[in-house]
């Protein structure tokens, strides 16, 4: 039987696999930095890419196509709400604010969040969702 | 904590072994959640780990006979315990017909191999062919037509055997390598209609025949033999011999293969043909001839299709522990299988176990494929390969088998909220009863009927159908002679349910010699309830009944038989000169002992459609129910069988 911990700390690994320069050390992402990695996951996973959970993930990247007004931002913005409300349960006080910005066919995303029992402060993570073709 | 378990198939248990794993042994923490980076790792794992599995699994369950899916390797697993899985086999059909024609002297026709018939099958049209040149005498019907003599000849052509199928040939060029096949490029091909020549480079003709065989005994090197096995996507493969088995084939021969691609049984039924072969003369010049027609002496019948998956792996380990020879009663049922491939099932008694005994003989009943009985030209062939593999000294006995039939009188409850109408509810459970009517649970000897099984198979044919109450009756023909005194006996090897005051056995009609009314046979019960008394009786019109023989036979209600004395039967009421006798069963689970060969007879069994109004909502107390919608679980104490 495996030995749970209770631990209020998360600790992940970087997927850019690059060494620490001095201790050569595989990078690690702690904590606030995790959760935040785990919210651009969700928002990037395309439905049916992870292996037998075909709900997993965003579908905003079949909303890079519409016209970049308000109106797409709204949906985008529910879908990334959605998603990240369904599989990232160390998050509460969720906002997803959602810029459209028609000049360079671009949406920019905030999303605010508060981390579940620990003593950080609001987390506020921004990117840019374009259609890269 | 070490990683133990290994026999997962389930991409998220693995996901929790490793998950388990990671939890005892390592600094990271957020594997847990979905959205985490360690958990893109421990998919890709999982994943690697249950492709791994999932084709092991496949691998194992490919490598043996019982659990192999594939069709080609259960031929090769079958291949390996010498077993040849049957081929389709070409529905065939005699015809008859007289050609004329004009202008020729031609001592002889010639019905060309290849095409010969059109015949039609529920309005779908199937080609017949024959696989040899047929040669017909003529007779001279010279006729003068104003004033020149028009020469004229006739041949009859007799019945003649017809393959449904498509006549083909194909040509190898032995090239002297080792590594050099001789497939045949068609699925759907009937094997016994294969031909193979074999001749030199520059020879005419077609050559030398070749024999096929399926063992190597009396074989030897100059042999003119060759072998056949399945090879993938139902193709056949011939093989020739090595100088040791079977004569080498030499570089630069030609091998000449003749067969037919055929559709199997859905070519059989086909009654009426028409001409569409070639006649030539004996110069092998074509003739133009007058219109015919084809008289078909029989329609077309036999075709089968190819061996199924479940067929080769019930018979390729019984005809391996035969080992071609018919000692014990399984290895009777392997090599009648063998050697008479349109059987269905298979019934041996030793004759130690018939009543009375008859030690030294074994009694066989065959069910064929198509139809219920094997006709008299097949069972001395089949008695008489038979010698071949049974000891000397013991005599096989090809019976007629005994049909016992299995009737239902179902009452089925549904709620008519969920059905547009009762009639489409009843024509869904008779075609699930079919269904379960045509599975191998009965329809086979030493089958049994599971009345279990039944009920759910009615239950689950519909979620409108909230129950049914289904009774019981087995039932046997008996065939009489009529005008005769004969007597007769019914073995139905199910004991029979006796209820004291009789009318256990019931009939339909049919008229004796003494009695010009419609008569029945009923049983009146002894005191022990073991035996009984057999009654001829018949109905007066005012509704009672009056005895006309008082024991004209007896019943063995524990044996499940019926005995009929002497009784000189002249005309029965159903066609055929049969009269169905019935019985109840003790337990609602039927056997087919022996040589009874049970089946289920839905056309003959009752299937009645009562609305549930206690789940419709109509009712919720239930007292109109128990009053106009009630079902005896019982039978009925009528004395006619209807």
């Amino acid at each position: 039987m495996a030995i749970r911990r209770i631990s209020r700390a998360f600790k992940d690994i970087s997927l850019s696999f690059e060494p620490h320069p001095i201790t050569k050390d595989l990078p690690v992402l702690k904590n606030e930095a995790a959760i935040r990695r785990s919210v651009r996951n969700i928002v990037q996973t395309i439905p049916t890419e992870k292996f037998f959970n075909s709900l997993f993930g965003s579908d905003v990247r079949r909303s890079l196509f519409e016209f970049v007004d308000f109106g797409t931002a709204s949906v985008i913005s529910d879908q990334i709400q959605t998603s990240i409300e369904n599989f990232e349960p160390r998050i509460d006080n969720l906002q997803v604010e959602v810029f459209p910005r028609p000049d360079h066919n671009e949406f920019e995303v905030t999303v605010i969040f508060d981390i579940i029992g620990q003593e950080f402060p609001t987390q506020e993570y921004s990117f840019l969702l374009e259609a890269t073709r | 904590m070490p990683f133990t378990k290994f026999t997962n198939l389930d991409f998220d248990q693995i996901k929790e072994s490793i998950k388990d794993y990671l939890r005892a042994n390592s600094d990271f923490t957020g594997f847990d959640f979905e959205g985490s980076n360690f958990s893109v790792l421990i998919d890709t794992l999982a994943y690697n780990t249950y492709i791994t599995a999932f084709n092991s699994n496949m691998i194992v369950n490919e490598s043996f006979l019982d659990s192999a899916t594939l069709r080609e390797n259960v031929v090769s697993l079958a291949r390996n315990i010498g077993y040849v899985p049957k081929s389709r086999n070409s529905s065939k059909a005699t015809i008859s017909f007289t050609v004329d024609a004009y202008g020729t002297s031609t001592p002889t026709m010639i019905l060309k191999k290849g095409l010969v018939c059109v015949g039609d099958v529920s309005n779908t049209s199937y080609v017949f062919s024959i696989l040899e040149d047929v040669q017909a005498s003529t007779e001279d019907i010279s006729f003068d037509s104003g004033g020149n003599t028009i020469n004229a000849r006739r041949a009859v052509f007799n019945n003649i055997e017809i393959n449904q199928g498509t006549f083909l040939t194909k040509q190898f060029v032995f090239d002297g390598s080792l590594d050099q096949r001789f497939i045949l490029n068609n699925s759907y091909i009937d094997t016994s209609s294969i031909k193979v020549y074999v001749k030199k480079e520059n020879e005419v003709g077609l050559g030398i025949e070749y024999k096929l065989v399926d063992d190597i005994i009396n074989v030897d090197g100059n042999s003119l033999i060759y072998l056949i096995q399945e090879v993938q996507d139902e193709k056949y493969e011939l093989l020739f011999g090595d100088g040791l088995i079977g004569r080498k084939l030499q570089s630069g021969e030609i091998i000449t293969v003749n067969y037919i691609t055929t559709e199997g049984k859905n070519g059989n039924g086909a009654s009426l043909f028409s001409f569409s072969g070639v006649i030539t003369d004996d110069n092998e010049s074509f003739l133009t001839t007058q219109p015919f027609t084809v008289t078909t002496e029989s329609s077309s019948k036999n075709g089968s299709d190819i061996e199924t998956l479940e067929s080769i792996k019930y018979y390729a380990p019984r005809i391996y522990a035969a080992q071609n020879r018919a000692v014990t009663g399984r290895d009777y049922e392997a090599v009648i299988k063998k050697i008479y491939p349109d059987t269905e099932s298979v019934s041996i008694v030793g004759g130690e176990e018939l009543d009375p005994p008859e030690f030294g003989t074994v009694q066989i009943s065959i069910k064929p494929k198509n139809g219920n009985f094997v006709s008299d030209f097949n069972k001395s062939r089949i008695l008489s390969q038979l010698k071949q593999y049974s000891i000397s000294g013991i005599n096989q006995k090809i019976v007629d088998l005994k049909i016992l039939y299995v009737e239902l009188e179902s009452y089925i409850y549904y709620d008519d909220s969920k059905v547009t109408t009762a009639k489409d509810l009843k024509s869904k459970v008779s075609n699930s009863l079919t269904n379960y009517a045509n599975s191998l649970d009965v329809n086979r000897f030493g089958g049994r009927f599971r009345y279990s099984k039944l009920l759910r198979t009615i239950d689950s044919t519909d979620s409108a159908i909230t129950s049914n109450i289904t009774r019981i009756k087995i039932r046997r023909n008996l065939v009489a002679l009529l005008n005769q005194f004969a007597q007769y006996e019914l073995c139905f090897g199910n004991q029979f349910h006796v209820n004291k005051n009789g009318f256990n056995i019931k009939s339909t009609g049919f008229k004796i010699a003494e009695e010009s009314d419609t008569v029945y046979l009923t049983d009146v019960p002894n005191s022990d309830l073991k035996t009984g008394t057999l009654s001829v009786v018949k109905n007066l019109s005012d509704g009672s009944v009056r005895v006309v023989s008082k024991s004209a036979g007896i019943v063995d209600y524990v044996k499940g038989e019926i005995n009929l004395s002497t009784i000189n039967i002249v005309s029965t009421s159903k066609p055929n000169n049969i009269i169905e006798i019935q019985a109840f069963p003790e337990s609602n689970d039927v056997v087919g002992l022996k040589d009874l060969y049970l089946n289920l007879d839905i056309s003959k069994s009752k299937i009645n459609m009562i609305k549930d109004i206690i789940s419709s909502g109509d009712e919720i107390s239930g007292t109109v129910f128990t009053r106009d919608y009630y079902t005896s679980s019982y039978s009925n104490g009528n004395l006619i069988r209807e």
